[in-house]
């Protein structure tokens, strides 16, 4: 009894220890230059340090503009970890300060996250919509409050456009209509059939890009069967499940041709089809992406073509995008589409289609 | 060993000290007070903004605790129902996939309900742990809604219904955010002042002894389910209602938060310790600390190492742990010490 008295002051200390050092964290968490914005007034800043040097080179003001950037992925993810620093970059340089989200891809955070912009009122709001459909009421509170939004990446749907300013980005469905074209190339009319690997089920991407895909192959080549198609969650490990039980279902003998909706997906399938001592250089194999993962690939011959997707060039535009909306904005929309170029071996070397991510 | 100074230290100065202990022994909710005042001042601190636009962290502490809050039911059981965030969107799907708004909320309610009922049955008549049970729940649901979906969002039929369900009704209090307090007031006053609730603690404290008392167990355990899946039902409608669709992929972050919102709120996981107020109070922590992160802009990977110390604060400080700890520690150090004495004489 008589050390209860130490014991609790010693629990309370360690508790306050704990308490301090996880708002320490969080205040270490926010990048340097957060703090180096936060003591020229301005208290939500992303931007690095040698981008403020950078920005301070070209006299552009620091936080000039305010913007929110809701996305739904970031350093959690190989395409999010490319995106940002050019993203960063091109927003120090032009003089925005920016507050960066990441919904991991859950529609309800991210609506939740717009109700926090919005409260913000920035000067803009720069959209990657976790799922399409659900950005109508977010839009409208950003219309309510006056505040201009712009999409990056994946854009909203038609009827929504109206509400946004711009749009920057791949050309999703000309994406799934660039692998498609690929493949009816390398397929040259012959019969075959191929299966299909799609992205996360109901994200609007995985969706463009697979009609592009499907309704280009029904257009220009019907020679092309879809024998069996999976999701694989963007994922190379449910990939390669998904491809071994398509070989499975299906029968290896039917198949002739493998389509992912992109790279880190189509090495998965590789992967699955090596596990059947299946040549892959047999088959034709189209993907979208060339990445880190997919270039190889291509250079091997083991994938027999894919669509470039540059994450610094998206990362770049929705930022001068932005601030093309926030210098001049008010007319109509802007779209800017990425160029959706096709990398085969021909090309797979060039500097112009370094992968990126 | 104590020396005399210390013991008469611990003896004059021990009233309030032993007070506030006994009130943070004797309150599960206690520490979450703690937790929030702490959070809500470093907020205030660090952004201020979290309060000034106090709407938004009030709609992200309904979104996070609403669920929670039907959660608390089973867990005061000493179970577990893994499948509130695939109910939430099953029953989203369902709602949005009926043209009729009335009568698609009164469906999603429906299935939410029957959905406790099947989680009910596979623990208290299969005799399946609840954990497993609610774990294949949540697979079978999420499989679901795909289903019913056709593997895409489901746009509800009026949309400017669901928009004008998403502005505030009340001063800057959204419809989410009245519902979300009218179902703490309601859950508060149904596990404080009714029997029924009353009895969750004693089923979730001493099963056995629930069974010898005569208290329903089965019935109870049944009731708590339905909760849940009321709840986690209708936050799928209000989701729903709110984002204009269904998004069969909905509620990915929501199962943990709701977990780690009870557990802040220092619900014991084995049952029979915890209050309505304390999920309160823990979502209302989570809420705060997320919003605050958001406008620092914190990347989401230091956001969840924030979150999981918060959650080792929770969970550690609780004073049983702490004794526990403690006394590890005071063993490790003696018995070293033992060791080493034959050595330092030699």
């Amino acid at each position: 009894m008589k050390l209860e008295q130490p014991r609790m002051q010693r629990f309370k200390l360690g508790m306050i220890l704990l308490m301090v050092g996880s708002l320490i964290l969080a205040a270490c968490g926010s990048d340097d230059a957060e703090s180096d914005a936060s003591d020229s007034g301005d208290e939500s800043s992303s931007s690095s340090e040698g981008d403020d040097e950078a920005m301070e080179d070209d006299g552009a003001m620091e936080g000039e503009y305010n913007v929110f950037a809701l996305l739904p992925q970031g350093t959690d993810q190989p395409y999010g970890t490319t995106y940002l620093p050019p993203m960063e970059a091109k927003a120090a340089e032009l003089g925005i300060s920016l507050t960066i989200t990441n919904s991991q891809y859950d529609a309800d955070k991210q609506a939740s996250e717009c109700e926090t912009a919005v409260a913000a009122e920035p000067d803009l709001i720069i959209l990657w919509p976790a799922v399409a459909d659900t950005v109508r009421p977010c839009l409208e509170a950003a219309k309510d409050a006056g505040i201009p939004v712009t999409v990056t990446n994946s854009d909203v749907k038609a009827e929504d456009a109206d509400l946004t300013a711009a749009y920057s980005g791949p050309d999703t469905y000309g994406q799934g209509v660039a692998s498609a074209e690929l493949m009816c190339e390398l397929t040259g009319g012959e019969e075959t059939g191929i299966i299909m690997i799609n992205g996360l089920t109901g994200n609007t991407t995985a969706i463009d890009r697979e009609a592009g895909f499907e309704d280009t192959i029904n257009e220009q080549c019907p020679n092309v069967e879809i024998l069996a198609r999976q999701p694989g969650n963007w994922n190379k490990d449910e990939s390669q499940i998904a491809a071994s039980e398509m070989i499975t279902a299906v029968g290896a003998e039917n198949i002739q041709g493998v389509y992912a909706a992109d790279d880190t997906m189509v090495a998965g399938a590789i992967d699955a089809l090596k596990a059947r001592d299946l040549d892959p250089a047999d088959l034709v194999i189209t993907s979208i992406g060339n990445t880190f993962l997919g270039n190889p690939l291509v250079v091997s011959g083991e994938l027999d073509g894919t669509v470039f997707q540059s994450s610094s060039w998206d990362g770049e535009h929705a930022i001068t995008v932005a601030h093309e909306v926030l210098t001049g904005g008010g007319g109509e929309r802007i779209v800017e589409f990425m160029p959706s170029v096709k990398v085969t071996a021909d090309n797979a070397d060039s500097p112009e289609v370094a992968p990126e991510w | 060993m104590t020396s005399d100074a210390e013991v008469i230290g611990t003896k004059s100065g021990s009233r309030p000290v032993e007070r506030l202990r006994r009130l943070i022994t004797r309150r599960p909710e206690s520490r979450a007070v703690i937790l929030l005042a702490i959070v809500s001042l470093g907020a205030i601190i660090l952004e201020p903004l979290v309060f000034t636009a106090y709407s938004a962290t009030l709609g992200r502490i309904a979104l996070i605790g609403l669920v929670a809050l039907g959660l608390t039911a089973v867990i005061l059981m000493g179970e577990l129902d893994l499948s509130v965030a695939s109910t939430l969107a099953v029953s989203g799907v369902v709602m949005a996939s009926i043209d009729s708004l009335p009568g698609g909320i009164l469906v999603a309610l429906i299935v939410g309900v029957c959905i406790g009922v099947a989680n009910a049955f596979f623990v208290v008549v299969v005799g399946i742990n609840s954990f497993i049970a609610t774990l294949g729940m949540l697979f079978f649901l999420r499989g679901l809604a795909f289903v019913i979906s056709d593997e895409q969002p489901v746009r509800i039929a009026n949309i400017d219904a669901g928009i004008a369900f998403g502005k505030p009704l009340i001063g800057d209090f959204t419809p989410r955010m009245l519902i979300f307090l009218a179902v703490f007031v309601v859950m508060h006053v149904f596990t404080t002042r009714v029997r029924v609730g009353r009895e969750f603690y004693a089923v979730g404290g001493n099963r056995t002894a629930a069974y010898d008392a005569g208290i329903p167990v089965r019935r109870r355990i049944f009731t708590g389910f339905m909760i849940s899946g009321f709840v986690a039902a209708g936050a799928g409608a209000i989701n729903t209602l709110e984002r204009t669709a269904a998004d069969p992929t909905s509620g990915s972050t929501v199962l943990l938060s709701s977990f780690a919102a009870a557990i802040i709120g220092g619900i014991l996981l084995t049952g029979g310790r915890g209050s309505v107020l304390g999920t309160l109070l823990g979502a209302a922590s989570l809420g705060i600390l997320q919003v605050g992160l958001t406008h620092s802009a914190v990347q989401v990977d230091v956001q969840n190492i924030v979150i999981g110390a918060v959650l080792f604060v929770a969970v550690i400080s609780d004073p049983a742990s702490v004794r526990a700890v403690f006394e590890r520690v005071r063993i490790a150090v003696r018995s070293r010490r033992h060791q080493q004495t034959p050595v330092t004489s030699a």
